[in-house]
């Protein structure tokens, strides 16, 4: 297909010849054409189908507002959806693709629904699917979902990168079109630093698609010779393809960049970049949207509105179509038959709906005033319009203006509301815009290009100067203010025909008609009950036409009717782009222990806890599955010597003068009196009483601390202890910081963990019970003068130490104390073994802390000292938290020993119906003990601490079980602490 | 006693990698000590600190570094300071308490840490890409120091010189925070 449409001109470069494909047709176009231009410029005017009749449809605008011409962009994976033709650029090898058709674009079979319009108006599907009640999800919602619609995913995982970055400066400029392009030069002369954003590939707005003049240039010149100049400034960064689509607080806003969006391929590079802007002051300079008039058959393809007829004419050098009508309500419309004509393409008619004569001559053009079209004729192109007084026009295209709307979008995203201007009948930016913004040019509703011109100069020299710069003296630009004036017609009563108002959800005047009648008034129930102004365009150009229309039904006017809430972002934002490159294995930070690689090499299965990876267990040879490994751990700890990197624990350094009353404060038991060289287990309260984490801390020396916490709170702890600190009790001589990762800290547990360790703690220490103790901690150094610490301290039940070392050697140390233990058939174990065997002791982990029970609920009541004051013990003393029969903490297990408890269970007691009212309490923890032989649990039960021995019913409506368990004491093994203490 | 030896693997020991307009890589041997100033004590501390590195205590968000020293101390908070040396032997704090003789608090912060210097004309560029401050040169200049987040990981932020950054991050995270760094360099190249 050659081009047919392609005129001379514009800013494409016709030197070079891009060949892409649409449908699988073979088509050309240059360097500087958009998707859609080139589709003109190939004469290929059906571009798609609507979204729920399935019209014909063509392109309609040539800008981000298009509601219309939505693609399928790319193939395979890198298949996009709904991508505006008006917007995507052109580059060799592109392959588009019509969207939402059963069939070919020009024999869609599902065109039917057209038909059948009469029954399908707004709101039909809320009528009409309602019964029978179950056929809705299995059946209407699909049918409606296959037969309607946009574009398709690939289903297949996105091939593309993305990116996101963060950027500041003293002024944003968003939009470069005259308005923004004389912000931009102000602040950047005046040495503020500016960041100048736009969505086009091609800066320079409306003036790159008219044939205005600035300072007797033509207005693209004067916009390339000021690109030019703001891109040598090292205080300015220009951003095209990029679009401002949201105002954040603060000053901040959000921006997409198009990267490698107009290549073939992207380079290995991200695709798009999310930007976040961190500005000290914006300017809004984001220009105007045409407004069409709503006629009957005003969907047609071939029928555009007028403005984007001039951008194809004067930007791409492409006309529509070879004989354009022309239907206008003001003066700008009559630029676009004038600019036509000027190109040499027909034009056969300008139909102005006022009475008033010619604004300019348009050779060849018949003049119809007072008029209107109200219906067109063609239907996979326009062929003719019937105007008001029943004449018919032949023609092949038809540009429509009904005026302009400034792009209010930003300055409503911290809820300002933008109030009626009556001299351009639109709506301008007022009231609260978001802190720091301020807007010029046509966004700001200054239609004309000499006041566009000078709005952004003053604008930006007011905010620039509000920061401390000083405005440049330069001679600003100058340029006349064209015609523009016009009266508001926003559709044509004639009309028996359907007149589209959103051509992107097929919406009607009527059904904006039917929504007022059905009491569907308010104008966001209007567009809830139409679905006007959904989907990818937000309704651009539908929704102030449609609000007028629904002022026209309730006889109020258009700013008592008001507009809808603007959200961003303004033009859709690709998901792939809001995830940016937090995908897969990086989709978080992830956290290693320092003896992973040793682990990664003995056979360790990984867990997630939290951020870190721990060794869950480690897979020996026959072992059939992970229960084999863990008992193996288990027992063999219990035997004779286990080792676990217990690293993840929560590290906090607490040094000062006041730091043992500090302690004593955070923690609800009493630390004040511990002495140097022993450790203390404690638990921390909120200020309402709730057990939120215990730990140990060990006392190093006179005035420093060393905490651990629990691997989940090791942040929240310190977060707590930081706001105490420098909040609470500012006063004290107390300094906090973290050692979490600074320390390789493994447990070494069992009846051998004295011996394997007297191997690798240098002799000089004496680890004999008397020396060391139960609860004794000190620095100590390892093979051969490796500072280290040591602690008495155990989790397991059995005697045992943890040992810590410079994480650098962390590695190397899982190492040594394996080989120092080979003798004793040491063995490693990972938390599920650690989880076994604290449930086999009782001792509570997050299952239990899981932020609903207090120390009284778990056996820990004496704990809490009532002798000081500290953070949670005022409110722990609440009656309702200490009542007699409230739940304690306590062990079960099965009656039947051969049956396995579920985490999770409520119980209930014998002859009991499993009813809320007589839920007494739950399983927390579960674990098969190998020790024991059998499944055991740990649990909450009301008055738990006296019902030792008594049969209750643990019942699990999930797992649709229920089973007798017996309750017992939570200390499985050593009830007494003899082991510990040995 | 069996003879059993440590042998010290960091986390990023030995990288280093030029990417075009980029190198980064990881110090090699840099120890951390933090020193926190006692209520009350500041005067006292700060006249120990000038006494035991011969420079100053700067300003909050600032570094100083003694001419011709590898040393520096970086000023993170009204009573908090980092000390950054070369030492290969696990001995950074009580080396850095004994200069202090009991005028402040030390921590040990050498393995709490990873560091990653980023160089080169295009560093700025990559940084833009997961560094939320303003690092423009007017509003972060040489001998600033910062702490802030980078990919949800906590950090520290130095501008060490025209085009060069020293960037700290925690240690058992290493692995993410090389690969985020190495990402925007790859993305910005």
């Amino acid at each position: 297909m050659t081009q047919i449409n392609r005129l001379g001109g514009g800013l494409v470069n016709q030197g070079q010849t891009l060949s892409f494909t649409f449908n699988g047709k073979q088509m050309q176009g240059h360097p500087g054409d958009t998707l859609a231009s080139a589709l003109l410029a190939n004469g290929q005017l059906l571009v798609g189908r609507s979204f729920k009749y399935h019209r014909p449809r063509g392109i309609f605008t040539a800008g981000s507002e298009e509601p219309n011409a939505l693609v399928h962009l790319r193939s395979g994976a890198h298949q996009e959806p709904n991508t505006r033709a008006t917007v995507a650029e052109l580059f060799d090898g592109l392959t588009a693709t019509s969207q939402n058709h059963r069939g070919s674009l020009e024999f869609d079979l599902m065109a039917t629904t057209d038909l059948l319009a009469p029954f399908l108006s707004a709101g039909f599907y809320y009528k009409t699917f309602m019964w029978p009640r179950a056929f809705w999800e299995k059946l209407y919602e699909p049918a409606i979902r296959m037969s309607a619609g946009l574009g398709r995913l690939s289903m297949q995982e996105d091939p593309d990168t993305y990116d996101k970055g963060y950027l500041h400066c003293d002024l944003l400029v968003i939009g470069a079109g005259p308005a923004g392009l004389g912000a931009a030069l102000a602040a950047a002369r005046s040495g503020a630093r500016v960041i100048l954003a736009d969505e086009d590939f091609a800066p320079g707005g409306r003036l790159n698609a008219e044939t205005l003049e600035i300072d007797g240039m033509a207005g693209r010149d004067w916009a390339a010779a000021t690109i030019a100049e703001l891109a040598a400034m090292d205080n300015v960064r220009l951003m095209t393809r990029t679009t401002v689509y949201g105002a954040y607080d603060h000053g901040t806003y959000g921006a997409l960049e198009r990267c490698t969006d107009h290549l073939a391929n992207s380079g290995g590079k991200p695709r798009q970049i999310l930007w976040r802007i961190y500005s000290k002051r914006a300017v809004l300079a984001a220009g105007a949207t045409e407004r069409p008039i709503a006629f009957g058959n005003n969907d047609r393809p071939g029928i555009m509105l007028a403005g984007a007829v001039r951008t194809y004419v004067n930007r791409y050098g492409v006309t529509p179509g070879q004989r354009m009508a022309v239907f206008t309500n003001n003066d700008d419309g009559w630029r676009t038959a004038a600019d036509l004509a000027a190109k040499g393409v027909e034009v056969c008619a300008i139909i102005d709906t006022r009475d008033a004569p010619a604004v300019c001559d348009v050779p060849g053009a018949r003049h119809i005033r007072n008029a209107g079209v109200v219906n067109t004729v063609g239907r996979k192109a326009l062929r003719a319009i019937t105007l008001t007084d029943g004449q018919v026009i032949p023609c092949d295209g038809l540009a429509v203006s009904g005026g302009w709307n400034p792009n209010v979008h930003l300055t409503c995203h911290q809820r300002g509301r933008p109030e009626w201007n009556e001299s351009i009948s639109a709506f301008v930016p007022a009231g609260d815009l978001p802190p720091g913004m301020a807007v010029a040019g046509a966004a700001n509703g200054a239609l004309t290009l000499g006041a566009a011109l000078e709005q952004g100069r003053n604008v930006a020299n007011a905010q620039i100067e509000d920061l401390g710069f000083t405005p440049s003296r330069d001679t600003p630009p100058r340029a006349e203010d064209e015609p523009h004036t016009g009266a508001p017609v926003w559709h044509i009563a004639a009309s028996t025909k359907r007149a589209w108002l959103d051509l992107q959800n097929d919406v009607t005047v009527k059904d904006v008609k039917q929504s007022y009648r059905e009491g569907f008034r308010s104008v966001e129930h209007m567009k809830r009950y139409t679905t006007l102004g959904m989907a990818t365009d937000q309704g651009k150009t539908a929704n102030i036409p449609a609000l007028a229309i629904m002022a026209e039904c309730t006889g109020k006017t258009i700013p008592e009717t008001g507009t809808t809430m603007f959200r961003p972002p303004y033009t859709p934002v690709p998901l792939g782009a809001l995830a940016g490159r937090a995908r897969g294995r990086e989709f978080r930070p992830y956290r290693l222990t320092p003896s992973h690689e040793w682990a990664k090499a003995n056979g360790a299965t990984f867990v997630e806890v939290g951020n870190w990876l721990r060794a869950q267990w480690f897979v020996r040879p026959g072992e059939k599955g992970w229960r084999d490994s863990v008992d193996r751990e288990a027992l063999q700890t219990r035997q004779t010597v286990g080792i676990c990197d217990v690293t993840t624990l929560g590290k906090i350094d607490v040094q000062g003068r006041d730091a043992a009353a500090f302690l004593n404060k955070i923690y609800a038991n009493g630390f004040a009196k511990l002495a140097v060289g022993r450790v203390r287990y404690g638990i921390m309260l909120r200020e309402d009483g709730i057990c939120y984490d215990d730990g140990t801390t060990a006392r190093m020396s006179e005035n420093h601390y060393v905490m651990t916490t629990t691997t989940a709170n090791a942040v929240l702890v310190y977060r707590r202890m930081e706001f105490a600190r420098q909040c609470l009790w500012p006063d004290m001589d107390v300094h906090l910081i973290s050692t979490t990762d600074g320390w390789a800290q493994f447990a070494v547990a069992g009846p051998n963990s004295r011996k394997l360790l007297q191997k690798v703690v240098d002799p000089d220490h004496d680890l004999s019970n008397e020396g060391f103790p139960f609860m004794a901690c000190g620095e100590v150094t390892v093979c051969g003068g490796t500072p280290a610490r040591l602690f008495r301290i155990s989790f397991s039940g059995e005697m045992a130490f943890e040992i810590a070392v410079p994480a650098r050697y962390g590695n190397a140390m899982m190492g040594v104390l394996m080989e120092a233990g080979r003798e004793f058939n040491a063995v490693p174990y990972g938390t599920e073994a650690l989880g076994v065997m604290r449930i086999e002791k009782g001792h509570a982990a997050g299952n239990e802390l899981d932020g609903r029970t207090t120390a009284y609920n778990l056996g820990l009541g004496r704990m809490v000292s009532s002798a000081k004051d500290c953070i949670g013990n005022t409110l722990s003393r609440r009656p309702e938290m200490n009542l007699p029969d409230a739940v304690k903490l306590v062990g079960f297990r099965p009656v039947d020993r051969t049956k396995k408890l579920i985490a999770g269970a409520h119980f209930i007691s014998e002859g009991k119906e499993a009813t809320m009212a007589n839920d007494e309490g739950w399983i927390s923890s579960v674990a098969y003990s190998p020790t024991l032989g059998h499944s055991i649990g740990l649990g909450f039960i009301k008055s738990g601490d006296t019902r030792i021995g008594e049969v209750v019913r643990a019942v699990s409506p999930v797992h649709k079980t229920e089973m007798r368990v017996e309750i017992v004491s939570p200390h499985f093994i050593d009830p007494e602490g003899e082991r510990l203490r040995g | 006693m069996a003879d059993f030896t440590l042998t010290a693997t960091p986390p990023l020991a030995g990288y280093n990698r030029s990417f075009g307009s980029v190198s980064l890589k990881a110090p090699a041997n840099l120890a951390i000590v933090s020193i926190a100033l006692p209520l009350g004590g500041e005067a006292e501390a700060e006249k120990a600190i000038k006494s035991a590195f011969g420079i100053d205590l700067p300003e909050i968000g600032l570094f100083n570094a003694a001419q011709g020293e590898t040393s520096m101390l970086m000023r993170l908070g009204s009573d908090l300071a980092f000390v950054l040396f070369p030492c290969e032997t696990p001995d950074a704090e009580p080396r850095v308490a004994k200069k202090l003789k009991g005028a402040a608090y030390t921590t040990d912060q050498t393995d709490v840490w990873c560091a990653l210097e980023i160089s080169g004309t295009g560093s700025l560029a990559a940084l833009e890409r997961i560094c939320m401050l303003d690092l423009h040169p007017d509003a972060f200049k040489v001998n600033a120091v910062a702490r802030t987040v980078m990919e949800h990981m906590g950090a520290i932020i130095a501008r060490t010189g025209e085009d060069t950054y020293l960037l700290l991050s925690a240690s058992s995270s290493a692995k993410s925070f090389l690969h985020a760094i190495e990402l925007s360099i790859e993305n910005t190249a």
